[in-house]
């Protein structure tokens, strides 16, 4: 390998991603750009629920209990309805996500301490909101019963506290506020860095669409030399990210950044060389730029998108699906990118899945090496 | 005229069979790739790693534990030795959490006035993971409580639960995760498929310097755009009809509602998409820009489809956007039939929304592609 080539090699795939300003525009923001998107929009705490309320007791109690469930930020009164019917018809809707519903004999029950008739319908299709609006719904039940009952809980010895004998003392460690945010825009670091992996796919197939690959095959330059001319480019566009990245995340989110910074920017190298060499492998073997893509969509994005740990955790995937997830390099830096944002813990842990990032990467390159064939058959 | 819209056709048909890489990943990749992702990820949570430090070794903190493991949720790792040992493999990330049992646990429980306590400790680092397991853990301390205060007061157990709301859950009564995650991930997949297709229709031509030659043949630009989209359509609606098919026999997720209905309104969804792949198509100059703006507006969609987030708890602004978003309604409609059984009576007002946008987006992206190939 001829450091001269490979200078060459890079300074030519520099001159075609600057010559094309949109295409260089696009390449340096779209990581950092999808990133904060997403952090914004997809990650945000439930609150303003909005539910239903058939009220069939009609009575001060009941309304005053109402009143209490939806006055705070976490439930919003959508509607109060008369019938069964419109209920579920604002559920089939999905304007409201639960509904309250009230019996007869509402405040007769409860204040003669028979019992509380009430009932809480959630939509199944989207339970994370539902068990979110069961949660505070028994919560606001319990305090307003506690609230009314005072006199009569006291006569018959129960107290406010006794109702719940155990503390639970939680600490959330690394991320107080358990806030998904927190630690979905480290994770994520692993998806956006993806996307140059799959511009390298494309380019690669770009120069065989166009035939220009035999233009360089011609030349002295070596496959390896030329594959990785093609790569340093985006890598060099991954890491301007990786440096943007937590400092934008530290400004807009307040996302802590506890470890090295320095060992961060290492490990993102790495890892861009492994996901870039995926990038390799498809291109190789991809004659034309829509197959080329369309295989990356299928073996890079989509992956690193739903199998790396981000959002549904490895621990909690079948057997067979978590040996898969080690194949994939987003996995092992999503630990990484986690770990080092925010227990900032450093390589005496990580070390393993630094070992396992350098594998892939070797095995991928290895593989888009030997495959690629200097001549075109 | 439908002559030579045929013969257009036709030649999108040799193009794509010329390289069959394509045509087998945007016929079936979707599809596969919706069976392996949803068969991963829809699933409750469970065997999350939790440690348990038992510092009063009684019956009642063994109970305790017998409890948590009980709730399914957990694989119980080796019991801790000390707080050293949890700090650091919650610091490794080696387990989502660990519950202390304190010296005096079991004396406070049988005390009339005690008040036990339990310690928590989540891996903050995996938030999702960690709801979950402190979901658990409350419910475990929650039923724990509820039958010491019952013992303490001499209460029968049945009148006592007459205070908590009943709970009744509508569409899908077993809590079954496929039917939440699956048809999010069809529409993503779904979505990708159509936008990339359609975007790389024309700026491939002009990339491959082929469509010059195509706009001096004897076609007119309605032509050419309805040449294009021919294969797009049929493509995608095979794409659509599979990953349905994945959906339902594989995952189990009911049709509740009229097929017929969602197929006519999963064509509407398909033309709608096709104008933005096409806008993109004619906005690019290159295949490599085509592909990293398909990639921002298509991401972008998938916020609002409430795979991670529903879309009412999210900023103001986010949720007005949410309105001009095809795959936000698009995905109520698809969630409506299939889980809840809507019709045309329920659903009109986000069939209405959707049409509203595919007539903008479909007239839009006409006359500017219209006017860009004259």
């Amino acid at each position: 390998m001829s450091f001269r080539h490979l200078r060459a090699i890079v300074r030519k795939e520099i001159n075609h991603i600057i010559r094309d300003r949109t295409t260089l525009i696009l390449v340096m923001v779209t990581p950092t750009a999808l990133l904060f998107l997403m952090a914004y929009a997809l990650t945000v705490d439930i609150n303003h629920v909005p539910i239903a309320v058939l009220d069939y007791d009609q009575t001060p109690t009941s309304r005053a209990f109402v009143e209490q469930v939806t006055q705070g930020n976490d439930l919003d009164l959508y509607a109060q309805v008369d019938s069964l019917d419109e209920v579920n018809r604002l559920l089939v809707r999905g304007e409201v996500k639960a509904a309250l519903i009230i019996g007869t004999a509402f405040e007769r029950d409860l204040l003669t301490l028979r019992g509380m008739n009430l009932q809480v319908v959630i939509d199944g299709t989207e339970p994370k909101t539902g068990g979110f609006a069961v949660e505070r719904i028994g919560g606001q039940a319990e305090a307003f019963i506690g609230e009314l009952l005072a006199d009569q809980l006291q006569s018959l010895g129960i107290t406010q506290s006794s109702l719940q004998p155990i503390n639970l003392s939680v600490r959330a460690m690394y991320n107080p506020g358990l806030k998904s945010r927190v630690d979905m825009v480290p994770g994520l670091i692993s998806m956006v860095l993806g996307f140059p992996a799959l511009s390298v796919a494309l380019t690669l197939a770009h120069e065989r669409e166009h035939g220009t690959l035999e233009q360089v095959l011609v030349t002295p330059v070596g496959r390896v030399e030329f594959l990785l001319g093609k790569m340093i480019p985006y890598v060099v566009v991954g890491l301007v990210n990786v440096i943007v990245i937590p400092a934008i995340a530290r400004a807009t989110f307040n996302i802590p950044f506890n470890g090295s910074f320095a060992l961060f920017f290492l490990l993102s190298a790495i890892f861009l060389l492994a996901i870039l060499g995926m990038g390799m492998v498809v291109g190789v073997f991809m004659r034309t730029q829509p197959a080329a893509l369309a295989l990356s969509f299928l073996v890079i994005f989509f992956p690193g998108f739903f199998l790396t740990g981000i959002f549904f955790p490895i621990v909690a995937m079948p057997e067979e699906m978590r040996l898969e997830a080690l194949g994939l390099p987003g996995t092992h830096y999503a630990v990484i990118t986690r770990g080092i944002f925010l227990p900032g813990i450093g390589l005496d842990v990580l070390w393993p899945y630094a070992v396992m990032l350098v594998g892939l990467g070797v095995a991928f390159t290895a593989v888009a090496v030997f495959f690629f064939r200097k001549k075109l058959g | 005229m439908f002559k030579r819209i045929w013969s257009l056709v036709i030649k999108e048909f040799i193009h794509l069979i010329k390289d069959w890489w394509m045509p087998a990943f945007m016929l079936f990749g979707g599809a596969s790739e919706l069976l392996l992702v949803g068969w991963a990820t829809s699933r409750p949570m469970t065997n999350l790693p939790l440690m348990v430090l038992d510092r009063d070794q009684s019956q009642a903190s063994r109970a305790v534990v017998v409890a948590l493991e009980n709730t399914g949720t957990f694989d119980l790792q080796s019991q801790a030795p000390d707080m050293a040992t949890i700090h650091n493999a919650l610091e490794r990330g080696d387990i989502t959490a660990a519950v202390i049992i304190p010296p005096n646990f079991d004396n406070q429980l049988a005390s009339p006035t005690g008040h036990p306590s339990l310690a928590v400790l989540l891996n903050g680092a995996e938030s999702t993971p960690a709801t979950a397991a402190l979901q658990a853990v409350e419910g475990v301390a929650r039923e724990t409580g509820e039958r010491v205060t019952l013992r303490r007061l001499n209460l029968n157990p049945d009148e006592f639960a007459r205070f908590n709301p009943s709970l009744r859950v509508w569409f899908n009564e077993a809590l079954n995760e496929a039917y939440y995650t699956t048809p999010a991930e069809l529409g993503l997949m779904l979505e990708f498929t159509i936008l990339l297709f359609a975007a790389l229709s024309f700026s491939r031509e002009r990339e491959l310097g082929t469509l010059e030659q195509l706009l001096v043949m004897p076609f007119s630009s309605l032509e050419i755009i309805i040449g294009k989209s021919i294969p797009v359509i049929l493509v995608g609606f095979f794409d659509f009809l599979l990953m349905l098919g994945a959906v339902h026999f594989f995952f189990g997720v009911p049709v509740r509602g009229s097929l017929p209905l969602l197929l006519v309104i999963a064509f509407g969804y398909l033309l709608v998409e096709l104008g933005k792949g096409l806008v993109i198509s004619i906005i690019s100059r290159t295949q490599h820009q085509a592909f990293l703006l398909v990639m921002m507006v298509g991401m972008i969609d998938f916020m609002f489809t409430g795979y991670a987030a529903p879309v009412e708890s999210m900023p103001r602004i986010a949720q007005i956007v949410a309105n001009a978003i095809p795959a936000n309604h698009w995905l109520n409609i698809l969630r409506g039939i299939l889980l809840k059984g809507a019709g045309l009576d329920v659903l009109w007002p986000q069939i209405l929304a959707l049409a509203a946008l595919g007539v903008l987006i479909g007239a839009f992206s006409l006359r500017y592609v219209r006017r860009a190939l004259d």
